[in-house]
């Protein structure tokens, strides 16, 4: 069967009535979450595992999984879709990698162009989401059958090169990110062993035989950790909000953003697949670019459009670009990502090159309810845009505690136990704590999800060379990898030695 | 980038280390049909942890002199009530049911965060707790902990 045949049963799956309900669902609440302000992606997409979780309960486990991911990447990439109306309308990014959409998306508005802006940024997400989605499509086969080739030592470097490459570029301090990888991958060992079936580091107590949850520790540390940020720093909006009249833009503004859409979804989308530079990077890229080949860079910053289309549609390319690497070699490269693989692995589904040859309603029912995600999405936020901006007003009192609330319910839901409510508590201390300084939170989660994985090849790899470490320099495929992983931590050091600016990733 | 907490967590981290290499001395070496044990993985991440400590506590001493900026105040007071909150509401969600745990929970949350509008948090807190459970468990037929049998209801 050809990609086309793929896609076409993909949105068979996709068409199926509740997906579509789910993929509104989510593209409904990211669009909410990418507006509310202290809450973004992924404590989004964290608090909502369990609640699809709970959803999803009475279907069959393979459509559980796909309803239930299809509302999640839903709730993804909807939220880079409303993080610009907090930009734009108030001076204040809803995410992180709405940052740059401030800087012309304000002056916009306090010129009456709120509407226009809005609309601009919804239409280029929605043009950015249907690149990456066909890059999507085109990629997917040809790199999934490379990654079946791949040996167990090979892909342990992959996995490594996937650490790295997250670590090198998250916050501020290379070691701390470095530090909270391997912590990461260190609470990844708690629990049975899962090829000899030996206790390791449970201390004789059942509670920690299955291991740390993911999903306790994700919610712990993103949304409790917001949470917590919030009250302490008294993180509220306070400013005006810019009126919203004029929503259509007209001919000359279409005019003037077709071309920031278009490179700002090229620069999105590749800067998306490659592993750890996310959408805050590539927003800042493609705005950086439109700037530097303007005719007019003077008008940066004062409300030129292109300011506004360029990052939107590369943040919502990224956000699709970083699906690739996620489905076809299961590396997931942003937080959010990461997130989402363990949402799919504690529905027993693993993300990788398997996942297209074992699940392809899955894979391909995710692909193609991307593409109607991204029709719903232009459609809520053309004209329900008025609607959604008055959300910004939600008042924190009644936010805060909820998402408190809605923490414990979902965590409880799925575990049922009041040692894993405890440790939600603490991780949501234990992160707001270290996050605050510089102590990046994704790569800790994500070496919690890739740490079976890599424990796994690594020992089926040495195995097979009993116990010779050399094996991983001595296949091409596996030290490849192992000197980009290398150069990815140490290009931007030297770098940074030398004086350059290194424009790290926050997420 | 504050010297004090870095130098401290650097040293947390350390001892974490420490105990993973020590606690995977203790778990056997060897699993059949393979000459790669369960204590490899552990005790390398454990070692590289410990470098990695000592690393960061090494960088501690290079921090430019910290400018007395001035310390943002934090809203402690705040913080620690509805923390303590969220502790008695973990702990007494199994005791004495979803319902009236979480609409205790939400109340003190709301007036926490600004006193006032009884009314308004008195059945929003209701609304959530009540509406949550009655999804859940009745449509979604999913398990959580109900009213206390001691209420005789």
């Amino acid at each position: 069967m050809s990609a086309f045949d793929y896609l076409l049963n993909g949105f068979a799956t996709a068409l199926q009535w509740q997906n579509i309900i789910f993929a509104f669902v989510g593209v409904l609440i990211g669009t909410v979450v990418g507006v509310l302000p202290g809450i973004g992606p992924i404590s989004g997409v964290a608090l909502l595992i369990p609640v699809t979780a709970s959803l999803t309960s009475g279907l069959p486990p393979e459509a559980a999984a796909t309803s239930a991911i299809i509302l999640l990447a839903g709730v993804y990439y909807g939220a880079m879709y409303g993080g610009s109306t907090t930009s734009i309308l108030l001076n204040t990014p809803g995410e992180s990698s709405s940052v740059v959409t401030v800087l012309d998306g304000y002056p916009m508005a306090k010129q009456g162009r709120a509407g226009v802006a809005l609309s601009i940024a919804a239409i280029g997400s929605f043009f950015a989401g249907l690149v990456s989605l066909i890059g999507l499509v085109f990629l997917a086969e040809p790199l999934s059958e490379v990654a079946l080739k791949l040996s167990p030592a090979d892909e342990f470097s992959l996995m490594i090169l996937g650490l790295c490459a997250l670590s090198g570029l998250a916050g501020k301090s290379v070691t701390k990110a470095l530090m909270m990888t391997v912590f990461g991958l260190l609470i990844a060992t708690i629990g049975l062993d899962n090829v000899s079936g030996v206790a390791r580091f449970t201390f004789d107590m059942p509670e920690l035989y299955s291991g740390l949850e993911f999903l306790t520790i994700a919610v712990g540390v993103f949304a409790l950790g917001e949470v917590f940020k919030t009250i302490l720093e008294r993180d509220v909006n306070e400013g005006e909000i810019a009126k919203i009249s004029r929503i259509i833009p007209t001919k000359q503004d279409l005019k003037e953003s077709a071309g920031p859409i278009l490179r700002g979804s090229l620069v999105g989308f590749f800067k998306g697949i490659v592993p750890g530079s996310g959408a805050t990077l590539a927003s800042f890229l493609a705005y950086l670019l439109e700037k530097k080949i303007s005719k007019t860079p003077e008008k940066f910053g004062k409300g030129a459009i292109a300011g506004v289309a360029a990052p939107e549609s590369a943040n919502n390319a990224a956000s699709g670009g970083a699906m690739i690497p996620l489905l076809t070699l299961g590396i997931p490269g942003t937080g959010t990502t990461a997130v989402l693989m363990g949402a799919l692995i504690m529905y027993n589904v693993q993300p990788g090159p398997l996942l297209f040859e074992d699940h392809p309603n899955i894979a391909w029912g995710l692909i193609a309810s991307m593409f109607i995600g991204n029709v719903m999405l232009l459609i809520l936020n053309m004209p329900l845009v008025k609607v959604f901006a008055k959300l910004i007003e939600t008042p924190p009192k009644y936010l805060i505690p909820m998402i408190v609330a809605i923490s414990v319910f979902g965590v409880y839901a799925v575990r049922v136990s009041v040692f894993d409510l405890v440790l939600l508590l603490l991780c949501g201390l234990v992160g707001y704590f270290l996050a605050k300084n510089d102590f990046p939170m994704a790569p800790l989660v994500l070496g919690l999800v890739l740490g079976p994985m890599i424990e796994n090849n690594l020992r089926r790899a040495l195995t097979t060379s009993n116990g010779d470490f050399s094996i991983f320099i001595e296949k091409p495929v596996s030290l490849v990898f192992l000197i980009i992983a290398v150069l990815w931590i140490t290009v931007p050091l030297i770098m940074k030695m030398r004086g350059k600016k290194v424009i790290v990733n926050e997420e | 980038m504050s010297k004090t907490f870095d130098r401290f967590a650097s040293l947390i981290f350390l001892v974490l280390g420490v105990a993973f290499v020590v606690g995977s001395q203790n778990i056997s070496a060897s699993a059949y049909g393979s000459n790669v044990g369960p204590n490899i993985f552990p005790m390398g991440l454990g070692s590289l942890l410990i470098l990695l400590s000592l690393r960061l506590f090494y960088e501690t001493f290079k921090y430019k002199q910290e400018g007395k900026k001035e310390k943002e105040k934090l809203d402690y007071k705040r913080f620690l009530i509805i923390l303590v909150a969220a502790l008695f509401y973990v702990l007494l969600l199994e005791e004495i049911g979803y319902v009236i745990s979480t609409f205790l929970f939400l109340l003190v949350g709301f007036q926490t965060m600004q006193k006032g509008k009884w009314l308004n948090s008195v059945l929003i807190s209701g609304a959530f707790s009540f509406g949550v459970y009655l999804l859940y468990v009745e449509v979604l037929d999913g398990t959580l902990p109900g009213l206390p049998t001691w209420l005789g209801l």
